[in-house]
């Protein structure tokens, strides 16, 4: 980053807009927006220098409610916008946010080119395996035998594991974590900004309206493992795979794997190339000879 | 990382007054925030009496809030605060999820109730790890007023009892309404 700045003084309230969330009263979104402004104050950068892209959804209004940029875009194709902005604006700090559904279901074939293509983006999806918006039907993270509005006689399929689907692709930093437990939420959201390089952060937030019992914010306390009590290394990413298997069996909290040595970004490699070739670039004003037959 | 589980940061060992008050306040203020952001949903989500109960909190925090910070003031001037809002996680605020659309003021009690618990519970563990024999009065003094916060709201779950316009004493998830998928 070349222009990055940052104010010791940052407050979590500098970045929370005035404009006040209409999720329903409990709604494990709440604590995730309250754990992302701590994270940012954390960081320190001022709000003109981060944007947000989110899909549809009930997580994906989060861009609302913070004083960064931000942009609710299209159902799904968040993460292709949140690539173009990064690559015309390399400097911003681009954060991307939405649901299960929006990040694995219609636009889940993104985000294996996204972690791929590496660039310095932070991913941070609302798992409440549920469509939560359009009230309740089944999402590709919702437990097989799960009878919704859209799978009356419960669902025959397995869900889709964002953990290792992120991991399998070759994501430098996989974090899980839950609006139940704040301060480790705050810790990972901040370390995933911080990571150079495509981050993803699983986040399990309740939906009181239509999620599942065992899916509440109580069975979360009772039940969640942080990664650091069972001594993992988030560097070993073998390990990493392994913890991700038992995705909507045990509640794993914490950083799955984070690469030690985090490769060059696509936005840093473009940028490299650039320089590269500016020698020969054309003057502005002769761009279009390129693809004129002289 | 030092601290209570809530106060990730803090060392309780080595807090002085100044320290203790700057805490206090920061708690203080967490909690009036927290409520009047259960107050903004609440009233979105058309469940106006318990959004209101949770403005009244509110502006109990915030005047525990002024009265530990004219203390502050008045022994150490406008030096700046050392602990700040990002070593502060749900001390006396209530949980984000114990509330919901259609709750009742009976309800809203029982949050209020558990908050001003848990907060009693915090200065109490504080007090026990404080060894700054100032500070310790404070912390002394903190958990006798929750203590005093947190009889106030059992009184009004009393009167809302004897009440023939309150709501009905009991399991208040017997008679409330939830909203249902559609
Ligand atoms: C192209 C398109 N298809 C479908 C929809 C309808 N739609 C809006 S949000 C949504 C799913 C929301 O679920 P999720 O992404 O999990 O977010 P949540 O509301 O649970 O946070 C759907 C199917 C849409 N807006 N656009
Ligand atoms: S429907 Fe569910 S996800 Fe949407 S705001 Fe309500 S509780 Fe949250
Ligand atoms: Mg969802």
């Amino acid at each position: 980053m070349d222009t990055a700045t940052t104010t010791a003084t940052a407050t979590p309230k500098d970045y929370s807009s005035p404009l006040k969330p209409i999720w329903c009263p409990g709604c494990g979104d709440y604590g995730v927006l309250q754990a992302l402004y701590r994270a940012l104050a954390a960081i320190g950068r001022p709000p003109h220098e981060i944007a947000f892209i989110s899909g549809i959804g009930c997580s994906s209004r989060i861009p609302g409610y913070t004083t960064a940029y931000g942009f609710n875009s299209v159902h799904g194709r968040a993460l292709p916008i949140a690539q173009g902005v990064k690559l015309a604006n390399p400097d911003l700090q681009v954060i991307v946010a939405g649901g299960d559904g929006d990040g694995f279901s219609i636009g889940g074939g993104h985000v294996a080119h996204a972690v791929r293509r590496n660039l310095d983006l932070t991913y941070l999806v609302m798992d409440n395996q549920v469509y939560g918006l359009t009230k309740g039907q089944l999402s590709p993270t919702s437990p097989k035998g799960l009878a919704t509005v859209t799978s009356p006689l419960g669902s025959l399929e397995e869900p889709i594991n964002p953990l290792l689907y992120t991991l399998a692709y070759g994501a430098g930093f996989v974090a899980q974590g839950t609006p139940a437990d704040l301060p480790g939420l705050t810790a990972l959201i901040e370390q995933a900004i911080r990571y150079p390089g495509f981050a993803f952060v699983n986040i399990q937030s309740p939906c009181v309206t239509f999620g599942q019992e065992e899916q509440q914010m109580r069975a979360h306390k009772a039940h969640m493992r942080p990664l650091a009590s069972l001594g993992h290394d988030p560097s070993d990413q073998l390990r990493a795979l392994d913890l991700a298997r038992s995705y909507g069996k045990e509640l794993h909290t914490g950083v799955l794997y984070r690469n030690p040595n985090p490769p060059p970004t696509y936005d840093a490699l473009v940028r490299e190339r650039q320089r590269a070739l500016a020698p020969e670039a054309k003057d502005r004003a002769r761009l279009l000879d390129v693809f004129l037959q002289k | 990382m030092n601290g209570l589980p809530c106060s990730p940061g803090v060392d309780f060992k080595k807090v002085s007054l100044m320290q203790a008050l700057d805490l206090a306040v920061t708690i203080e203020e967490e909690a009036r925030d927290r409520y009047l952001e259960l107050a903004d949903a609440l009233s979105i989500a058309h469940t106006p009496e318990a959004s209101e109960f949770f403005r009244k909190m509110a502006r109990m925090e915030e005047k525990h809030r002024v009265a530990l910070l004219t203390k502050r003031r008045a022994s150490f001037g406008d030096r700046p605060s050392t602990v700040g809002r990002l070593q502060i996680f749900d001390v006396e605020a209530p949980d984000y999820d114990t509330v919901r659309a259609f709750m009742t003021v009976r309800q809203a009690l029982d949050v209020a109730l558990q908050s001003e618990r848990k907060a009693h519970a915090f200065f109490k563990a504080a007090l026990a790890e404080t060894s700054d024999p100032e500070a310790r009065f404070l912390f002394a003094e903190l958990v006798a007023e929750e203590s005093d916060h947190e009889a106030y709201v059992q009184a009004e779950i009393a009167r809302q009892a004897t009440d023939p316009w309150g709501d009905p004493p009991g399991d208040p998830a017997a008679y409330s309404d939830e909203p249902v998928p559609q």
